[in-house]
This record gives structure tokens, C-alpha cells and sequence, in this order.
């Protein structure tokens, strides 16, 4: 191997690259359901409308230019767009791979057959939240459950890559275990992630139906890790009880061992999106990611997206957020897990707090451990 | 049609060059990605189907100062790394 020629390919999320290295789009701002916990509808700060087909092509082709790598495609349900194809078309056109975010229930053999034979899918993510449709549709609706399945049936026949998100409320944490084998046993599936309702969007008008309470919290947690234990591998989280309760364990240890800070801990040091990746919204609005839909930097076709993402101040400030203390917030004061603490997503702690640099309360161990949890 | 000995980079393959004189190859097709230096750039953007290897080894030679002596055998590796991983295939002989 030519070691001199080349270099190993790292995480890439402490430099800030020339352009974005992938990009989550709202392609629509159009769904067929209306779930009780989306994060999407109901943000005061978005404008719900479609861009025309032009607009998404010509941007494409920049994204090709600035040599992007890949596009997820959400929504909104990505599935709903007669000219989807045309789209992917563009994509591909461009160099890139893509992934799509949906529900499922619209995707029938011509559009799984046409993805799989662009190459370029790198996974369909459809989301199931039950181990049937009297669990899956509670939130989602009737008929959601058995589109889901059909979806993801339809997809593994053509050999496109699914990938299930499993996001868990009220309303299905008792269900865990039977969503675990009715995916991985019945379905067949390699794997699936896990989140959950989470306090933005159409969530926040519901929050004391689809959140889950502390007592919930930890039984989601406990039955994850458990489950986790008995399917290696195959359930993951980067957000939600199964990440919290792997992350909590460590910081409950560290802190009773009187360990050393944890690298990169103790600032606000949660999210790395702002150095890879970036997002637009449907109606164009160049923002920084999906979870911060109210911070527009440009627009896309109006604003060149290299300059936006070397030079918006905005976007900067938030790259920046890493240096924040968290020993500098009220919030934090006194708390023994500040040296292992990320202070983590910046959008939830915008919806919660009003304030993108400030540790979101959601995610804050010291706060459940007040108010009646454990960490299983 | 026979193959000739001039490389050619696969149309698909991106290039991306970054700020601190690293880049990446990427190729949409197999997901794959190759990270790389400012002469392994230089290379890639010679893999035209015009020039031989040895073409390219000696205009690499002429633009860097103090290249040294192992650069033939590196920048050969360098490229058939990248055949294999399908970023280079060869130029067919033109009828």
C-alpha cells in the first residue's frame, strides 16, 4: 500500500471542510400522515411549500460541483413527489449517493425497482414503531402499520438496503421486546435504531400523550440495553433511552471513581454536524440542520452554498459552540457530571429553552436523577 | 479492443480537495473512499487516458522539487490501488 499517497479517511468532524461532505434535504413539505410526535409539522418557523422540480435540479447540480458525497432525502414523506425519480435522477447525474427517510407506505415495486437500479441508494430508512398496527398506528394512523411493512417488504425484494428507526413514546414502551423480534426475527431484519419523541414540532402540541414520563424513560432504557445484550449489534442509537442509558452508565462511573474528564466533555460539545454536514428545508432555506429550522442561512439558487458554509456567521457561531463551558450555566451549577457531560443536541435544547448554546435540559442526567429515575 | 497502458479515471469517481492539502476520492457507485495527499491529487488529475504511467511519473518528477527516488514505485502502487478499488480502469486502443 502507497502509504505515502494515502491517508486513512477519520471521523472528519473536528475540521471544518472546504464544502459540506453531505447534506439532509426536506424534499417535501407534503405527507400522507400526520404522526403525533413528528418533529416536522407544526414549527412555527418553517413555511410549508414545495420547490418546483427545476430548483431541486439546478441546486443538484452545485451540490455535484462542490463535490458532495450523499443526500438524505426526508420530509415531509420523500415518497409523496411524483417527479421523486427525476430527483434521484438528478442525484445520481451528480455523483452522489442518497438515502431516503419515509414511512413507507408509498413506495410500490416501480420505485423500488428504480432505486435499486440507480446503485446509488445507500438505505431506505422506514419508520416502525410497533409490533403491529394496534401499537404502530396509535401515533401514526390507521393503516400506517401494514403500509410500513408492505414498504419494507417491497424494498428487501428488490435488494435496496432498509434501514428501520424505531422511535419509542407512550404509546409503545411496553412493546420494545416484541418490535425487537417481530424486526429482527420475523422480518429478518440485520438491525434497527432506536430514538424517541422528541419536544419539537407537532410533539410539543401532544407532549404529555407521546412523551415518555422518567418511570418510561427507564424502562425504555433498561429494556433496551437488555435487548441490546441479547441481539448484539443489531440495535443502535445515537440519540434516545438506548444511547442515554449507554451514556449515563459511563458517566454514573466515571463520576463515582472520581475519573479524569472525558475528552471533549464538559463544553458544549455535542453536536458535529456543523463541520460535515448541512441542511435545507423545503421551501429552500438553507439551514443548519433539520433540528434548527429556524436559523436560515441563505437560500438555495439565491446563495452560493460554498459561501455559505465557509463564511455564514451563524454557522460559525455554532461550530464555535464547542468552547462554551458548561461550567458558565446556571443550569449546570454544582453538578458533579459536568466533566463527562456533551451538553447534547442543540436543537432540542433551542425547542426547550429558547437558546441554541445552552445544554439541552432533555438529555441532562443530574435533572432525571432529581426527578425520580435511575440508571439501569 | 486491446488495452492500452494509459490509465484513465473513472468518470464517476469524485474529487474532493479540502484546506490543509488533504483530499478524498470518492466513488458514488461502491461508497468507497480514498484519502490523499497534494501529488497523489496531481496524479489523479493526470489520469486522463492520454498519458502513460511513465508520462505522469516524469511530470510529476519535473513539477516537484526533491522527489524521491521510490516516487516511480509509489505512484505505480498508488494507481493500481486505485484500479483495484475500480477509480482507474485503462484506455482502450482507439480503432
Amino acid at each position: 500500500m502507497p502509504e505515502e499517497l494515502i491517508d486513512k479517511i477519520g471521523p472528519m468532524t473536528s475540521k471544518v471542510m472546504r464544502t459540506p461532505r453531505s447534506l439532509d434535504i426536506e424534499i417535501t413539505a407534503r405527507c400522507n400522515l400526520r404522526c403525533r410526535y413528528c418533529y416536522f409539522f407544526n414549527n412555527p418557523a418553517v413555511e410549508y411549500w414545495d420547490l418546483p422540480t427545476d430548483e431541486w435540479l439546478t441546486f443538484f447540480d452545485e451540490l455535484g460541483a462542490l463535490g458532495v458525497m450523499g443526500v438524505t432525502l426526508a420530509g415531509g414523506e420523500p415518497f409523496i413527489r411524483e417527479d421523486l425519480t427525476t430527483l434521484l435522477e438528478g442525484l445520481v447525474h451528480n455523483r452522489m449517493r442518497f438515502s431516503l427517510l419515509s414511512n413507507g407506505t408509498l413506495i410500490d415495486d416501480g420505485m423500488a425497482a428504480f432505486i435499486a437500479r440507480t446503485g446509488r441508494c445507500t438505505c431506505v430508512q422506514v419508520s416502525v414503531d410497533g409490533s403491529c398496527a394496534a401499537v404502530h398506528d396509535t401515533c401514526r394512523g390507521h393503516g400506517a402499520f401494514d403500509g410500513a411493512v408492505r414498504g419494507i417488504r417491497t424494498l428487501s425484494r428488490y435488494r435496496v438496503n432498509v434501514a428501520v428507526r424505531v422511535t419509542i413514546h407512550r404509546h409503545n414502551v411496553d412493546d420494545l421486546e416484541n418490535i425487537a423480534h417481530f424486526l429482527l426475527e420475523e422480518l429478518g431484519l440485520p438491525g434497527f435504531g432506536t430514538n424517541s419523541a422528541g419536544y419539537l414540532g407537532t410533539c410539543r402540541l401532544n407532549a404529555d400523550d407521546v412523551m415518555l414520563t422518567i418511570a418510561e424513560r427507564q424502562l425504555a432504557m433498561a429494556t433496551l440495553l437488555r435487548l441490546a445484550e441479547k441481539y448484539p449489534d443489531r440495535i443502535s442509537a445515537s440519540a434516545g433511552p438506548l444511547a442515554e442509558g449507554r451514556a449515563w452508565r459511563r458517566m454514573e462511573d466515571a463520576r463515582a471513581q472520581g475519573a479524569l474528564a472525558f475528552a471533549n466533555r464538559g463544553r458544549l460539545t455535542a453536536c458535529g454536524c456543523p463541520s460535515n454536514k448541512i441542511a435545507v428545508r423545503a421551501d429552500g432555506a438553507i439551514v443548519p440542520c433539520n433540528m434548527l429550522a429556524h436559523v436560515e442561512l441563505g437560500r438555495i439558487n439565491h446563495d452560493s452554498l460554498a459561501e455559505v458554509w465557509q463564511n455564514s456567521s451563524a454557522l460559525n457561531q455554532l461550530r464555535n459552540r464547542h468552547a462554551i463551558p458548561l461550567t458558565g450555566f446556571d443550569f449546570c451549577a454544582g453538578c458533579s457530571y459536568i466533566p463527562y457531560c456533551t451538553g447534547s443536541c442543540p436543537g432540542l435544547a433551542y425547542a426547550i429553552t429558547g437558546q441554541v448554546d445552552h445544554p439541552s435540559p432533555d438529555a441532562c442526567l443530574r435533572r432525571f436523577l432529581e426527578n425520580g429515575g435511575t440508571i439501569p | 479492443m486491446n488495452q492500452t497502458d494509459r490509465p484513465i479515471a473513472n468518470p464517476n469517481v469524485v474529487l474532493r480537495e479540502e484546506f490543509d492539502d488533504w483530499a478524498v476520492l470518492f466513488n458514488p457507485d461502491t461508497a468507497d473512499a480514498i484519502g490523499t495527499n497534494p501529488v497523489g491529487v496531481a496524479v489523479w488529475k493526470r489520469l486522463d487516458g492520454t498519458r502513460s504511467l511513465a508520462d505522469i511519473v516524469s511530470e510529476i518528477k519535473n513539477s516537484y522539487e526533491d522527489t524521491p527516488d521510490a516516487a516511480p514505485q509509489e505512484i505505480a502502487a498508488f494507481v493500481n490501488t486505485l484500479a483495484e478499488k475500480g477509480f482507474v480502469g485503462l484506455e482502450l486502443e482507439s480503432k
